[in-house]
């Protein structure tokens, strides 16, 4: 067992190693296969030591930091929590290596590609597997990098690089707080240990401080997972090659926030507040993204906001205490998210780089393979009866709706109705790019990049197997699995029957909805844009935030820089110094009146002041 | 046995004559070896102290006065050269540019 954990975490990082050192020298072919070799084989190893998991294992690699009372070993902790993560991980990764391999085909920087990409999912595991927050937060911060490394993938375009920065500067601002939190929770349980602190919490941690540190993990979470107020950076990072947003802005890295919530939730449910914060901000999070995704004309962006939207719902899970629905939710995204940004990576090669969807059309009859695909990713995303995206969503909606008090029904609400918006924007990009005869003719996508979007296909639509409700005539696996070792939450679902009637009612009417408007009367849809051309930039720029932060920080901060830069250090200590300077010259200039410019004369006046010493001491001798 | 005090006085008058020899000459060349002679009588005198006292630290001050000397004469020999360089005169007094 513990040779298989090993292997899954330490292949990733050889083939980074690899690649990294001698990647430049060896031909692509090598470097391609170097990358996707390891991750394969990690998803290997993943596999089988999930087949023989038996309870949670805990093992020590070796040292890392230790001083007299304080330890953080190389120490990981193989649970049903992290071994599914572990398995999604490295199965997605897997997949997007191959892919990317089609994808990245004629791209300079080949070997750093795969490079960065191995090190992102050697760190991702780090961060799924720890045993104690500081290794957690090594993970944490090694895929906060390549992320920043990937979205500034072409540097060249100085747009790309700022999006780069921009969203490792959003991410940090949150990890401040996630930093906060661990030194908090390490002071108070006397150990950095995950499964100690959580112990220690349950038995004598204060209500107050589980409230502060749970909302300072939500805070963390909310940066890495680009919830309100920290979700600014995700659409920008659209700007990386199309298989890093798939795997990095969509299915993994993005759900680590997640994962850390339900890592600390034992803390975080001692306190109400903090359970309320989480759940309302995922559900509000959820609301805003699918709002913005639906004026958005890039189709990435539009996945990209999905993205917000869909991890809200997994915030609102965890804060209604349902781990098996966000955990679920979780699963069932990341194989239809990384379909559908693998699909929309398609959809763009084969428009020779076009993104915007009012410029495509007419693809179902000229690109089959890639429509059917978009269409059950884009079922799974609307939550389709009997997709995976259904079950799941509606397990986090029913233990909202089960928490009974006026506030998590409203939540409920709110999310319905935000699941009624994601309908209408994905199908709005299934008929502007699929439907219709216009729109240029697509070139042939590679074979290597449609053959991966098969098995993540079948996994959106059959998602819904791992935890199918006795409802539909299953056996709920993960949830059983998750409770057998208590990490299942505290969620008591109720009505699930009528949450589920409600969410195939509102998918219906979604996609009746957006057929309505996008292929009967296409001119009405036209009419109303021009009539709320207010609206429509107000959606499409994301609620105008970025502007809003401008105000608040970024203007505020410059205007300090400048003030600091030319009225503290330009006009007071530049010229302090300057004149400084130039009145000890002339200080000097008035005082070289008085010498002679004569060495003899000076040996002289040396020798004189050491005669008068001499003459001194021996008068005082006397 | 030379008295204590003969050496002192044979001392006080190589310091003397050193002293006179760099205050007077303008030769940039023989004021170095007016300080060496100074440098040197100022030896004489820690020799006759240690002797009369029957200490060694005079005669290891010695030591170091003679490694300090190597190195001041090396640094003011070079100094010698690239002032004559400069001005192809080692004369002094022709190098009076502090004068305000």
């Amino acid at each position: 067992m513990q040779k298989y954990i090993t292997l899954i975490l330490i292949l990733p990082l050889i083939g980074a190693l690899v690649n990294g050192v001698a990647g430049w020298k060896l031909p692509r072919r090598v470097v391609a296969a170097v990358g996707c070799a390891s991750v394969g084989a990690s998803f290997y190893f993943a596999w089988k030591a999930f087949s023989l998991m038996g309870g949670p294992v805990n093992f020590k690699l070796g040292d890392w930091l230790s001083v007299s009372w304080f330890s953080a070993p190389m120490e990981f902790h193989y649970d049903a929590l992290s071994a599914t993560m572990a398995l999604m991980v490295t199965g997605v990764s897997f997949l997007i290596h191959v892919y990317s391999v089609g994808y990245m085909k004629d791209e300079e920087g080949y070997a750093r590609y795969f490079t960065l990409l191995n090190l992102f999912v050697s760190s991702m595991l780090i961060l799924v597997l720890a045993a104690n927050l500081p290794l957690m937060y090594i993970g944490w911060e090694g895929v906060g990098f390549c992320s920043y490394a990937l979205i500034g993938f072409w540097y060249k375009d100085t747009a790309n690089a700022d999006a780069g920065r921009k969203a490792f500067i959003v991410t940090r601002i949150g990890d401040v707080a996630f930093g906060v939190a661990l030194i908090w929770l390490f002071y108070f349980a006397g150990s950095t240990s995950i499964s100690v602190v959580n112990e220690q919490a349950v038995g004598s941690m204060p209500v107050s401080t589980a409230t502060f540190i749970g909302i300072l993990l939500l805070f963390g979470a909310a940066g890495k997972s680009a919830q309100l107020p920290l979700s600014v950076w995700l659409p920008d990072a659209m700007a990386g090659p199309t298989p890093v947003s798939a795997l990095i802005h969509a299915a993994t890295m993005v759900t680590a926030g997640v994962y850390l919530l339900m890592r600390m939730f034992p803390v975080i449910h001692l306190s109400e507040t903090a359970m309320a914060v989480t759940a309302g901000a995922g559900a509000l999070t959820a609301f805003y993204a699918a709002t913005c995704a639906l004026a958005q004309r890039d189709i990435k962006k539009v996945l990209a906001y999905s993205t917000i939207s869909q991890i809200g719902y997994m915030f609102m899970g965890v804060g209604a205490g349902a781990l098996t629905g966000s955990l679920f939710h979780l699963l069932t995204h990341a194989f239809f998210k990384a379909l559908l940004f693998l699909t929309a990576g398609c959809i763009i090669h084969a428009m020779k780089g076009e993104r915007d969807i009012y410029k495509m059309g007419g693809l179902m009859t000229k690109t089959p393979v890639l429509f059917w695909c978009f269409l059950a990713g884009a079922l799974a995303l609307s939550a389709a009866p009997g997709t995976g995206g259904f079950f799941s969503k509606d397990l986090i909606q029913a233990a909202t709706l089960a928490q009974g008090s006026a506030y998590f029904t409203t939540l409920w609400v709110l999310s319905e109705v935000t699941a009624f918006i994601t309908t209408i924007y994905i199908f709005r990009v299934v008929y502007l790019v699929f439907a219709g005869e216009s729109g240029p003719a697509p070139v042939k996508t590679p074979r290597l990049m449609t053959v991966t979007l098969v098995p993540l296909a079948v996994m959106s639509l059959a998602g819904g197997m791992i935890n199918a409700p006795e409802l539909w005539g299953g056996t709920q696996r993960l949830a059983t699995i998750l409770a057998s070792q208590s990490l299942a939450g505290s969620a008591h679902v109720t009505h699930e029957a009528f949450v589920q009637a409600v969410g195939a009612f509102l998918f219906a009417a979604g996609v009746a909805y957006s057929h309505y408007i996008y292929a009967v009367n296409p001119e009405a849809r036209v009419k109303r844009a021009y009539k709320y051309p207010g609206l429509i930039a107000f959606l499409n720029s994301g609620w105008y935030l970025d502007r809003l932060y401008n105000i608040i920080f970024v203007t505020p901060y410059t205007r300090l820089s400048v003030f600091l830069w030319k009225t503290v250090d330009e006009a007071a200590l530049d010229y302090s110094f300057d004149s400084a300077g130039t009145g000890l010259a002339k200080a000097g200039t008035l005082l070289r009146a008085s010498v002679t410019g004569r060495a003899s004369t000076y040996i002289l006046a040396v020798l004189a002041g050491a005669a008068a010493i001499m003459v001194f001491f021996t008068w005082s001798a006397i | 046995m030379v008295p204590f005090s003969h050496i002192l006085i044979l001392a006080a008058i190589i310091f003397a004559l050193g002293a006179a020899c760099a205050a007077v000459r303008r030769n940039v060349l023989m004021i170095l070896v007016g300080v060496e002679v100074m440098l040197n009588a100022a030896g004489l005198a820690f020799v006759a102290g240690s002797m009369r006292w029957g200490m060694p630290e005079g005669q290891i001050f010695v030591l170091f006065l003679m490694a300090m000397a190597a190195s001041e004469v090396s640094v003011g020999l070079a100094l010698v050269v690239y002032l004559h360089r400069r001005k192809k005169t080692v004369d002094v007094d022709d190098y009076d540019d502090m004068k305000g």
